[in-house]
C-alpha cells in the first residue's frame, strides 16, 4: 500500500536536486582538467600526470593515510575493547572525550595540536608528519572506537567461555574467537579513517607549514598559489578516483560488518586482576594525552601571548591587532560564521529531508550512492568546483556573499540525508498501512505519522550540518571573500603568520568555535535524544 | 505531535530566513564589508586598494590622498603576493576592490590573463625611467611604483663573532663553509624568491641553474619558507633565528635601523651585492571595479612626490620617479645594485611557470 511507487513528486525533486548540486562541482572539475583552455586538450592531462612529482605526491599521501589509519587503530582497538567491555567510573566521561575532537573543526584540530606541538609548546613539530598523524590520531580515534566498540559489545560471553570450554588459553580465545567477530568491524572503520586522511585539508594546511604536503593540498596550491587552475582540476580527479575506490571498498566491508551482530545483552563487566586494571588505567592515559590534552592545551595557550600570561588574545577579538594582517577584527568572522552556517544548515535541511524521503524506500539505488559521494568527495574539489561553476557567465556569483553559504549547504546536504533516510527507513510500515486504512492521504501520512517519527533524526541532522557547515574549510577556503572571512578561514590564516599575536589570537579563536559547536551539538543531544547516531553518520 | 515537526521545519526556515536577512543587512549597513557593491552608503568616498599581507600603506601619502580626493585607502590583503594575484585572477571581473598592488616583473606576464587589468596609463608615467618600465600590453596595464631588489642579506655580526669571512659572491653560497646558514623563500608562493630564481636563470642559463646552482645549493643545506616574514622574522639570526644568511632585499639594512628605534644606529646585516635580483612593483586598475574613476586616481597619485617620498619610511622599498630624496638612513645604507641578475622578459612570460616546476621538482 505505501510502496515505493507513491512517492510524492515533491521528494522526487527534492532528489534530483541534491544529485543535481552535488554534481555541479564534479562536472565542473572534469571539464576543467579536459578543457584547460576552453578547447579539448591533453596538455593538463599531461602536464601534471607525467611529473614524477605528481606520483611522490600520491604516493605520499597514500602513505601517510595508511600510517594514520594503522596508528589510530593501534590506539583505538584496545580502547574500543576496554571502554566497551570494562564497568568502570569514568568510562562515559573517557567515551565524551573520545568523540570531542571528531566533532571539533578540523582546523581546530590543527590548532589544538599545535597548542601543543606548535612554537611555546613541548616541541614546534609543525611542518613534519608528527604533528599531522597526531592531528589525525585524535580526529578519528572516535571513528575506530565506536565502531570497533559496537562489535565488541556484540560478542556474546558466551563465545569466549565456550572457547575456554573447549580447552583454549584466555589469550588464544580471545585470538580465535573474538577478534575475528570485531575483524569486519575494524576493516569498516579502518576504511573511514583511510578516506578521511586521503581527503585532509584543514590539518595539513595548518600543521603542514608548507613543508609537507599532500594530493589535497597540492590541489590549493595549484589553484590558488600558482594559478593553474586544469593542473588542479587534474588532481582532483585523481583524488575522485582514489575515493570512489575507497568507498567501493567501504561498501563491501560495511556490508560484511552489519552482518556480524552479536546478541543486544551488554557484556561488560568490572575489570579483575592487575593486568585488566593496567590496561583500563592506560587506555584512560592514552584517551587523555591523545584527545583531551590538545583541547585543553588550545584553551590555556588562548591566555598567553608568546611568554607571558595574559587575556589580550580574548580582549582584542573585536579589534584587528597589528601585525595580524586580518582585514575583518575576528569577532566579525564569528558573526558571519553563524549567518553563513545557520543559512546553509537551514537549506541542507529542508532539502535534505525532503530528498531522504525520496531515497528512503531506494536504498542501493544510484541516487543513494551519488548522495553518498560527497561524503568522501574531497572539500577541495567541492571548492575548487564550485568556484568554477558559479564563476562564469552568465551566472557569475563570486562576489555575492551567499556563495559561501552555497557551498556550505552542498557539504552539508549528503550529512542530512545519511542521518534522516534511515529513520525513514525505519518507520514500521504498520503504522503507515494502519493510517492508509484509515483512509489518510500520501502527504497527510508524511505529515502526521512519518515526519514525526523521524523528528530526533532531523534534529540531529540539523545539528551535524550546522556543525560540518561552522567548521567546513577546504570548499569555503576556495570561495570565501577577504572581506567577510569564516572563522576557521580566519584560524587558518593566523595560524599562517609567524608572531605571537597572531598564533594567541588563533587559540582564542578556535576556543570560541569549540564552545558554539559544543553549545550546537549539547542542544541537538537534547532534542534528539534516543536517536543516538550522532557520532556515526558515516 | 503534528505540530511540534511542523514548527521545528517552520523554525528551521524562519532561522534560515533570518540569517538571509541578516546577510543581507550586515553587507550593506556594516562598516562597509559590502565594499564592492557600491560606494559607501554613508557617503564616505572608499577606494579599495587589494593587495599582499606584508604590505604597509604609506599613512601620510593616503592622507594627502583623501585630502586631494576625498577617498580613504581601504587595504584588502589576500595572503602573499602569489596568492593575491591566483585570487585576482580567479575572481577576474569581479574583483574584490579597485587597485592591485604588488605584481612584480615576473609576475607581469600572469597579471596579463583572464583580462585581469583595465588599460590605464597616468600621464606622470613619463617621469619614470625606462628600465622600470613594462613594453607592450603589459606596459599600458600596469604602473612601476617601486623597486626593491632583491639581495641575500648577512648578518656581519654573526660571521665576525664566528670568526668566519662572510660569503662575497652568489656562488659562495653553495660552499660547505656556509652549509645550512641560509634561508630564503620558495618561488611557488613568495615574490622575492620567483626573483632569485628567475635571476639565476638569467645569470647561468636554464640548465645550468638547475642542475647546477640550485641543485648544489640545496645540498648545501639551503632551507625554504613559505614567505618574506617567514624566512626574515622566524629563520634570520639577526630575528633572532639561527640562519645568518636569509633571502630579503636591499633596502633591509636600513630597514633594519629604522624599525629598531633608536635602539640601533647602524645595520647589523650587509648585503651580498653580487646575490641581487631586479625586483620592480606595478600597480593597475582591476577590471569591472566597483570605483574605477578613483582606482585611475590612485595609480596615479602613487607616482607623485608625496607617495614616493614615503615608500622607503613604510616597505622599505626605493621609489621609481628620479628626484625624490631619500631618508637618512637609506642614504647611507641602502644598496642599488650596478646590473642586478634577472632573466629576460619574453623568456620569463614563457618559461616563468616550467622553471618553477623544476624548481619544485627539486625541492619538493
Amino acid at each position: 500500500m505505501t510502496g515505493p511507487a507513491r512517492l510524492p513528486r515533491l521528494a522526487v525533486w527534492a532528489v534530483a536536486a541534491v544529485v543535481g548540486v552535488v554534481c555541479v562541482p564534479v562536472v565542473a572539475v572534469l571539464l576543467a582538467a579536459v578543457r584547460p583552455d576552453g578547447s579539448w586538450g591533453t596538455d593538463a592531462l599531461e602536464r601534471v600526470l607525467t611529473s614524477s612529482r605528481t606520483w611522490r605526491l600520491v604516493a605520499v599521501t597514500v602513505g601517510q593515510a595508511v600510517l594514520s589509519c594503522l596508528l589510530t587503530l593501534v590506539v583505538g582497538v584496545p580502547a574500543a575493547f576496554v571502554l566497551y567491555r570494562f564497568r568502570f567510573r569514568g568510562r562515559a566521561a573517557l567515551l565524551v572525550a573520545v568523540t570531542v575532537p571528531f566533532v571539533l573543526p578540523t582546523v581546530v584540530v590543527g590548532a589544538a595540536v599545535a597548542a601543543v606541538l606548535g612554537p611555546g609548546g613541548l616541541v614546534d613539530a609543525r611542518g613534519t608528519w608528527f604533528a599531522v598523524l597526531a592531528a589525525h590520531l585524535a580526529f578519528n580515534l572516535a571513528v575506530v572506537v565506536r565502531t570497533v566498540g559496537v562489535a565488541f559489545r556484540g560478542v556474546p560471553v558466551s563465545l569466549t567461555s565456550s572457547a575456554r570450554v573447549l580447552g583454549l588459553r584466555p589469550s588464544a580465545a580471545f585470538r580465535r574467537a573474538v577478534l575475528p567477530a570485531v575483524a569486519p568491524a575494524v576493516g569498516a572503520a579502518s576504511v573511514v579513517v583511510f578516506l578521511y586522511c586521503l581527503t585532509s585539508f584543514g590539518v595539513l594546511l595548518v600543521l603542514g607549514g608548507g613543508r609537507v604536503s599532500t594530493v589535497e593540498v597540492e590541489i590549493w596550491v595549484r589553484a590558488t598559489r600558482q594559478f593553474d587552475v586544469s593542473g588542479a582540476a587534474v588532481l582532483s580527479v585523481l583524488q575522485l578516483l582514489a575515493v570512489v575506490g575507497a568507498l567501493a571498498v567501504y561498501g563491501r566491508v560495511a556490508a560484511s560488518a552489519r552482518g556480524a551482530r552479536g546478541s543486544g545483552t551488554d557484556p561488560s563487566r568490572r575489570p579483575r586482576g592487575a593486568g585488566e586494571r593496567l590496561l583500563v588505567a592506560s587506555t584512560a592515559l592514552s584517551v587523555l594525552v591523545v584527545a583531551v590534552l590538545p583541547v585543553g592545551a588550545l584553551f590555556v595557550r588562548s591566555f598567553q601571548l608568546g611568554t607571558v600570561w595574559s587575556a589580550d588574545n580574548w580582549l582584542q577579538l573585536g579589534s584587528v591587532v597589528a601585525g595580524t594582517a586580518l582585514s575583518v577584527p575576528p569577532l566579525q568572522a564569528v558573526w558571519y560564521s553563524l549567518v553563513s552556517s545557520s543559512l546553509a544548515a537551514g537549506v541542507a535541511v529542508l532539502l535534505g529531508v525532503a530528498a531522504a524521503r525520496g531515497v528512503a524506500h531506494r536504498s542501493g539505488g544510484a541516487s543513494d550512492r551519488l548522495l553518498l559521494l560527497p561524503l568522501g568527495v574531497s572539500a577541495t574539489t567541492v571548492g575548487l568546483g564550485m568556484l568554477l561553476a558559479v564563476g562564469r557567465p552568465p551566472v557569475d556569483l563570486r562576489a555575492s556573499w551567499w556563495v559561501v553559504p552555497l557551498v556550505q549547504a552542498v557539504v552539508a546536504l549528503p550529512l542530512v540525508v545519511r542521518v534522516v533516510a534511515p529513520a525513514i527507513r525505519s518507520v514500521p510500515p504498520s503504522l503507515l498501512d494502519a493510517a492508509a486504512v484509515m483512509g489518510r492521504s500520501a502527504r497527510a501520512r508524511w505529515w502526521e505519522v512519518e515526519l514525526p517519527a523521524v523528528r530526533p533524526a532531523v534534529a540531529s541532522g540539523a545539528g551535524l550540518a550546522l556543525v560540518a557547515c561552522l567548521g567546513e574549510f577546504g570548499a569555503t577556503a576556495f570561495v570565501v571573500r577577504s572581506d567577510r572571512p569564516t572563522v576557521p578561514v580566519l584560524v587558518a590564516r593566523l595560524l599562517g603568520r609567524p608572531g605571537a599575536a597572531g598564533y594567541g589570537q588563533a587559540m582564542a579563536l578556535s576556543c570560541v568555535l569549540v564552545v558554539v559547536c559544543a553549545a550546537v551539538l549539547a542542544l541537538v543531544d537534547r532534542a534528539g535524544r534516543g536517536s543516538g547516531r550522532s557520532a556515526t553518520v558515516l | 505531535m503534528r505540530n511540534t515537526t511542523k514548527r521545528l521545519l517552520l523554525a528551521t526556515a524562519v532561522v534560515a530566513v533570518v540569517a538571509a536577512t541578516a546577510g543581507c543587512g550586515g553587507s550593506g549597513s556594516g562598516d562597509d564589508q559590502g565594499g564592492n557593491q557600491s560606494t559607501g552608503a554613508a557617503g564616505t568616498k572608499e577606494v579599495v586598494l587589494v593587495t599582499y599581507d606584508a604590505y604597509a600603506l604609506p599613512e601620510g601619502a593616503a592622507a594627502a590622498f583623501k585630502e586631494q580626493t576625498g577617498a580613504t585607502i581601504k587595504v584588502v590583503a589576500a595572503g602573499d603576493s602569489g596568492a593575491m594575484l591566483s585570487k585576482a585572477l580567479l575572481s577576474a571581473g569581479s574583483p574584490e576592490g579597485d587597485v592591485l598592488f604588488g605584481v612584480d616583473n615576473l609576475s607581469a606576464p600572469t597579471a596579463l590573463k583572464k583580462d585581469l587589468l583595465a588599460p590605464y596609463s597616468p600621464p606622470s608615467l613619463a617621469s619614470v625611467p625606462e628600465r622600470f618600465r613594462l613594453r607592450g600590453a603589459a606596459g599600458k596595464r600596469l604602473v612601476p611604483v617601486d623597486a626593491g631588489d632583491v639581495c641575500v642579506n648577512v648578518d656581519a655580526k654573526w660571521f665576525a663573532d664566528k670568526g668566519v669571512a662572510p660569503p662575497t659572491s652568489l656562488e659562495d653560497l653553495t660552499l660547505p663553509q656556509y652549509k645550512d646558514l641560509l634561508v630564503i623563500e620558495s618561488p611557488v608562493t613568495s615574490s622575492p624568491g620567483l626573483a632569485l630564481l628567475a635571476g639565476t636563470v638569467g645569470r647561468y642559463g636554464e640548465d645550468d641553474a638547475f642542475d647546477g646552482f640550485w641543485t648544489r645549493l640545496k645540498a648545501n643545506g639551503v632551507r625554504v619558507r613559505p614567505s618574506w616574514d617567514d624566512a626574515y622574522f622566524t629563520d634570520y639570526t639577526v630575528s633572532g633565528g639561527d640562519r645568518p644568511l636569509v633571502l630579503s632585499y636591499a633596502t633591509s639594512p636600513p630597514a633594519e635601523v629604522v624599525l629598531s628605534e633608536g635602539a640601533r644606529t647602524e645595520p647589523q646585516s650587509t648585503v651580498l651585492v653580487d646575490s641581487c635580483a631586479a625586483q620592480v612593483e606595478y600597480a593597475g586598475v582591476l577590471r569591472g571595479a566597483p570605483h574605477p574613476e578613483l582606482a585611475r586616481q590612485l595609480v596615479a597619485f602613487m607616482l607623485s612626490p608625496a607617495w614616493q617620498a614615503d615608500l622607503p619610511l613604510s616597505n622599505y622599498v626605493l621609489p621609481v620617479v628620479d628626484g625624490v630624496t631619500l631618508p637618512a638612513e637609506f642614504q647611507k645604507w641602502a644598496v642599488r645594485a650596478p646590473s642586478p641578475m634577472s632573466a629576460p622578459t619574453e623568456q620569463v612570460a614563457d618559461r616563468r611557470d616550467e622553471w618553477v616546476e623544476r624548481w619544485r621538482n627539486l625541492f619538493e
